[in-house]
């Protein structure tokens, strides 16, 4: 969009899927003696992957990738395979190719059954690719319970101590709140069918005829199973556990992409789908949002595991997101978009430093560092970098989602005489700041710490620095031109305005 | 003409006993007899009904009851055959392993 | 032909700041002469802007050179641009700042010499950190300028911080740095926080965020008045933070964890003239009512007392330079509400004169920030010179250091007259003006009266100011040699006193730019044909300030005060025939405490973060635990244990079964003949 390429792939969207399934089955046959070559297998694929998608970035015409085939048909179903990339989800595509990459690089020192491990993350890919390109509610039912499985086993299998307990929590919450899509997704079908046919693809749906009633019941059923994804608070319990317990690559991808799934599914279903279904509910859209915001905040200021601080603070970000959609004006959504991209940028840095802490460090509690800027210069930078990013700088890319996002919501509380709203969004803000600047503080500055053996700890490796370069680059890229996102999201929310 | 109830009665009588075995007999081959005997008062009720009504549907079915009441007698000693094997009982309190 | 490139003065640090950053330990030393060498090209091409654009056509009409481009869309009708935007404030902020860091830079050289392998972390940060100021002085809109402005506060996080790990002078310090950084950013930050709030104001009601569209006369009177006093007041916010003013002003003395220079930086050139330079620059908003201008004032006035209540007992040479700053700061804000009270009232009665004497408010603050920047970082590198020499900050280990460090002394001397106010000094010329605006303010408005207070805040600051920087100077420089000073290596390199006299002879002279043609720079057009606020182009009143200030018997008054304030110092802490215990009962009375604890402001930061910060959060964590996790956690549970409990009825016995079928059967039974028993066939 920004540049033409003038490259065309035939069923791009397809391989998109087909690379990382392949790459996910010859990863995992890489077993036995051949374990050690399973990293560059992944690699291998997963670069590809990347590759894909960046052309995709670069594409005048997203639609001319468009693919449709008759799938399923009887009597009274259709269900097809439709793929479709736009300005809402070509980002997430991206971002998805991005960060399996990268998270492959990072964790190139993994020695536990390398070969699943490197699959997991790969089949992973599949399914969130499938859930960002799909056009279609089976499909995309079908890939978003795709993606939970590999994640339980990434969790189940290479996860910290209380691990099973976690991988448990965080399916049947998952599963749970999909079952309950699920249901709302029969609904929307069912009731759009024409001529006894129950069409699946997006398309059919939004030509339905809804009654106001109707759409505000099944928004309900879908904003729910969406909301315990994002997660909203009071839903988000797992979120933490299931941080703190999964490896590195797994939180990385568990809150660069997977949590966007959810928010992905409210604009692409409950706003495309339900547009009065969502005016009626939009103050509850911005209470889950407010109430996040302010709550996942308070609650990182009071843990000591650094993970689960940066959890917490994926709560808050993503309640931004929330908040961002719930203007339901043009730029609220379009800041949302915004938000959740950038989110996934340097969540994925906060993640993988907090990783690296537990890693090089052994431990990630906050009480027992201090000290490690003169030890470990460059895990220091990352970690500030994705703080500073993280807490909003401007000039880097969270900030001018923040901003724009409160923004909206100032136009919004403003026509409704509610400013005092945001007294909220501010006070969140400084407490983000605050809870970064205090956890910098116990973790890399003042004395070097005693309580801990530090003869081991060493600073971060090669291919680790290089992952989280890139991605400390591309904050700063998209946060000195912001219009190079909004390129891509401003023409979706233009139409989306049109319905 | 014998009434109705009188066999209704019978029936019930060997009905009851037969649940009574069911219920109290520790020996598995009892219990199976037992079994028997309920499904005959059930026989009991299709014959008398179909005569005093004179339709022939009941008798088929009894004929059908019977028929299955052999395969399963069939079945259930055959399962006691090889429980005896296994555990050397057909006591009823000795076979609980199929809880879960 | 220069205006153009204008973009070069930030854009040139930056550069400097990523080569540093990336290439640093392979220059000389740490890429010191990189730094220098940016802010330098900076400074030049800074000049020949400001010389092109004074000799330009657009000086006189329209008063300023704008260009811009787009950077990004908000959808609504919001186009946010990036340019820059230059006027004679514009050009003042960006030649001093410039010019003031080259020489801070270059006194770095020799200062930091020793620090080896952070020397590189520094002069990156440094260089940072003049980008910031620079592109906030260039800026042509808000968001831009926030942007450079949010970049500063971070440079001055890490600079603060810059000991914060592995501190030469041990763990203590090390944590004091990463304490005092914390505190430095989170206040700030509070202060940012209102002040983005204050851009959403702006932006929502004028549909622009450019000073070209925000600031023209027509827009300002389409807005509604309430949410124009909403903003400039948000605005304010954040300038009370960045320029720690009342009651934000605590962090600043904190900020003396870091180097000095990097303090010289802070007070002088960037960060705390930030406040400054916006609410100069937000005059035609702050300017449409008085009330926010009196705020202003009242604050600036307050602050000014305070602070220099704080430093009359401090022991630290380095924090009573700090809180100097704050009172100077103090001053600025002091005069530029005042100013701001006269236009406002000027503009509601038409009244030309009181505009014009607002007007004057607004020079006499624009000029003591310049003098303050001049005698500010004299005074600042002068005790980093001396630190420099005895390793040490407190006071009371120094004294008789004249012999040693003659040329530190002098220049030392040199701004500290400066900064108290002794006659033609620079800051003498300042001071008289703000003070006489302010005495113009009271005699105007339904609140005029307030101003008289504050005018009286002012002079007895202005008493106190000229006490504790001689106090300082003679406890430094005079009497005994002490503890610390029998360790002085002697004078500093000239790398260091170098910049130390150029700067003294700015913290001399400059204040006489008054008198040719500085108020023509900086007079506020309040009314022309084609917009109601300009800057610049006006009338010197050149060699009438004479008259003015002279001809007032309150300069007379003042300074017999500043006289009498040295005076007194010289018989404490000189002549040593006053005991300066006799005053605080030996440090034990009630005002002494009240000031070593800095009036308990550090105590009511600290209470409400915790309570409002950890308390809550505690709470929040609390419920997060145990109702929300509890309850799920507890539904669980409660699924599991029921499953377990109806698995004991699993006997494994058939007959247990059978007798369960057999009662179920029954009890059915007897359910229907009760049903038929009570409602009849009707079933």
């Amino acid at each position: 969009m920004i540049y033409d390429l003038q490259i065309e792939i035939p069923y791009l969207l397809t391989l998109l899927l087909v690379v990382p399934l392949v790459g996910a089955v010859a990863t995992a046959a890489m077993g036995g003696k051949r374990e050690r070559y399973a990293k560059y297998v992944a690699g291998a694929f997963s670069a590809a992957t990347m590759l894909l998608a960046t052309v995709l970035l670069f594409t005048k015409d997203m639609g001319v990738y468009d693919e449709s085939y008759s799938w399923i048909e009887s009597a009274g179903l259709r269900m097809s395979y439709i793929l479709h990339v736009d300005g809402l989800s070509v980002l997430m595509v991206f971002l998805s190719g991005l960060l399996v990459f990268l998270v492959t690089l990072f964790s190139s020192r993994e020695g536990d059954r390398p070969n699943c491990f490197f699959a997991l993350l790969l089949a992973m890919e599949v399914g969130l690719m499938g859930v960002y390109m799909s056009a279609d509610y089976f499909l995309f039912y079908i890939m978003w319970e795709v993606t939970l499985i590999p994640m339980f086993f990434m969790i189940s299998w290479y996860g910290g101590p209380r691990r099973h307990y976690a991988a448990i929590k965080f399916f049947i919450y998952t599963h749970v709140a999909s079952v309950v899509m699920l249901i709302g997704i029969f609904a929307l079908v069912f009731q759009s069918a024409s001529g006894g046919v129950a069409d699946f693809s997006f398309q059919a749906v939004l030509n339905g005829q809804f009654s106001d009633t109707f759409q505000a019941m099944v928004f309900l059923l879908l904003f729910f199973g969406f909301a315990v994804k994002m997660p909203a608070v009071p839903f988000h319990t797992w979120l933490p556990d299931a941080h703190t317990e999964a490896p590195t690559a797994g939180s990385v991808l568990l809150a660069g992409v997977m949590l966007k799934m959810g928010s992905y599914g409210i604009i692409r279903i409950c706003l495309e789908a339900l547009p009065q279904g969502a005016e009626h509910w939009q103050w509850l859209i911005i209470a889950t949002g407010l109430v996040a915001i302010v709550y996942g905040a308070y609650a990182c200021i009071a843990q000591r595991d650094l993970k689960k601080m940066v959890a917490f603070s994926s709560i808050s970000h993503m309640g931004m997101v929330m908040l961002g959609i719930g203007c339901l004006s043009e730029a609220g959504i379009q800041m949302g978009i915004f938000q959740m991209f950038a989110h996934g940028l340097i969540t994925a840095v906060l993640f993988m430093v907090c990783g690296l802490a537990g890693h090089n460090i052994g431990t990630r509690e906050i009480p027992l560092l201090g000290g490690l800027a003169s030890k470990m210069p460059l895990f220091a930078f990352f970690m500030m970098f994705g703080f500073m990013a993280s807490l909003g700088l401007p000039s880097l890319v969270g900030f001018w989602a923040e901003f724009g996002i409160i923004f909206s919501f100032y136009e919004y509380a403003s026509s409704n005489g509610m400013l005092w709203l945001i007294a909220f969004c501010l006070i969140a803000l400084l407490l983000t700041a605050g809870y970064y600047l205090w956890a910098m503080q116990r973790t890399l500055f003042g004395r070097l710490t005693s309580k801990i053996d530090l003869s081991h700890v060493h600073d971060i490796s090669r291919p680790e620095a290089a992952a989280l370069g890139i991605l400390c680059l591309l904050i700063i890229a998209f946060g000195f031109w912001p219009q190079a996102a909004f390129d891509f999201i401003e023409p979706y929310v233009g139409s989306l305005g049109a319905i | 003409m014998i009434p109705i109830e009188a066999y209704l009665a019978f029936a019930a009588i060997l009905f009851a006993i037969g649940a009574y075995g069911v219920l109290a007999k520790n020996n598995t081959i009892v219990v199976l007899m037992c079994i028997e005997l309920m499904l005959n008062a059930a026989n009991i009720n299709f014959i008398a009904f179909a005569a005093y009504s004179a339709d022939a549907i009941g008798q088929v079915f009894v004929i059908m009851t019977i028929t299955v009441a052999a395969a399963e007698v069939a079945v259930g000693i055959a399962i006691l055959l090889n429980a005896y094997r296994a555990k050397g009982t057909i006591e009823a309190s000795g076979l609980k392993s199929m809880r879960w | 032909m220069f205006v153009e490139y204008t973009w070069l003065v930030p854009l040139l640090p930056m550069i400097c700041f990523v080569a540093v950053g990336l290439i640093g330990k392979r220059t000389p030393e740490g890429g010191a002469y990189l730094a220098i060498a940016g802010a330098a090209a900076s400074c030049v091409i800074s000049v020949l802007v400001a010389y092109e654009f004074f000799t330009s056509a657009a000086y006189h009409d329209p008063g300023y050179v704008t260009a811009e481009i787009e950077w990004f869309k908000i959808p609504g009708g919001f186009t946010l641009h990036f340019g820059y935007y230059i006027d004679s404030l514009a050009c003042l902020m960006m030649l001093f700042a410039s010019f003031i860091s080259t020489l801070i830079f270059v006194y770095s050289k020799g200062y930091m010499h020793e620090q080896g392998a952070k020397k590189r972390r520094y002069y990156a940060e440094v260089s940072l950190f003049l980008t910031g100021m620079l592109g906030l002085a260039v800026s042509s809109n808000f968001l831009e300028m926030f942007v450079f402005w949010e970049i500063m506060g971070l440079c001055s996080y890490l600079l603060i911080g810059f000991w914060s790990f592995s501190h030469p002078e041990g763990d203590d310090a090390a944590d004091n740095a990463a304490s005092a950084a914390k505190k430095a950013f989170l206040v700030t930050r509070l202060g940012d926080v209102c002040l983005m709030a204050g851009l959403f104001v702006v932006l929502y009601s004028f549909g622009s965020l450019d000073y070209v569209r925000v600031f023209d006369a027509a827009a300002i009177h389409a807005v509604d008045q309430d949410m124009l006093v909403l903003g400039s007041l948000l605005i304010f916010g954040g300038v009370i933070g960045k320029s720690a003013q009342f009651p934000l002003l605590d962090w600043l003395p904190d900020a003396m964890a870091g180097p000095t220079t990097v303090s010289a930086l802070i007070h002088a050139a960037t960060m705390v003239k930030a406040g400054v330079y916006l609410v100069a620059r937000c005059y035609p908003l702050f300017a449409q009512a008085s009330e926010v201008m009196l705020f202003v004032g009242i604050i600036g006035g307050v602050t000014a007392f305070f602070a220099a209540t704080m430093a009359l007992n401090n022991m630290n040479i380095k924090r009573v330079l700090a809180y100097s700053t704050l009172s100077q700061l103090g001053y600025m804000f002091l005069a530029l509400g005042a100013g701001g009270y006269l236009i406002a009232l000027g503009i509601e009665t038409g009244d030309h004169h009181l505009i014009a004497a607002g007007a004057a408010g607004y020079v006499a603050g624009c000029l003591h920030m310049a003098n303050h920047a001049f005698f500010k970082a004299l005074l600042f590198l002068c005790s980093g010179s001396v630190i420099h020499a005895v390793g040490t900050e407190d006071m009371r280990k120094m004294g008789g250091l004249h012999r040693k460090m003659k040329i530190t002394s002098v220049t030392m001397l040199i701004g500290s007259l400066s900064i108290a106010g002794f006659p033609f000094f620079s800051g003498f010329w300042s001071k008289e003006l703000v003070l006489e605006t302010v005495m113009h303010a009271s005699d105007y408005g339904a609140e005029g009266y307030l101003f008289t207070i504050l005018w009286l805040l002012a002079v007895v600051t202005a008493f106190m100011t000229a006490f504790y920087m001689f106090r300082m100077w003679f406890m430094t420089f005079s009497g005994k040699p002490g503890h610390a000073s029998e360790h002085c290596h002697g004078e500093s390199p000239a790398s260091m006193t170098a910049p130390l006299a150029i700067l003294s002879a700015f913290a001399i002279g400059f204040g006489f730019t008054i008198l040719f043609g500085f108020d023509a720079l900086l007079s506020i057009g309040v009314e022309g044909p084609h917009h109601q606020f300009t800057v610049g182009a006006g009338e010197a009143k050149g060699f009438e300030y004479l008259s003015d200030i002279f001809g007032s018997a309150y300069t007379y008054l003042t300074i017999a005060l500043v006289l009498g304030a040295i005076g007194i110092a010289h018989l404490m802490y000189n002549k040593r025939s006053v005991d300066a215990g006799r005053f605080n009962g030996g440090g034990e009375s009630f005002v002494y405490k009240a000031l070593t604890k800095r009036w308990w402001f550090p105590q009511l930061y600290d209470q409400i973060s915790w309570k409002l910060g950890y308390g809550v959060a505690r709470g929040v964590d609390f419920i997060d635990r145990q109702v929300v996790d509890g309850t799920v956690n507890g539904l669980s549970n409660a699924v599991a244990g029921g499953g377990e409990l109806i698995g004991k009825a699993q006997t494994g016995d058939v007959r247990s079964y059978t007798w369960a079928v057999v009662a179920g059967v029954v009890l059915l039974f007897a359910l229907m003949l009760a049903l038929f028993y009570f409602i009849g066939g009707g079933i």
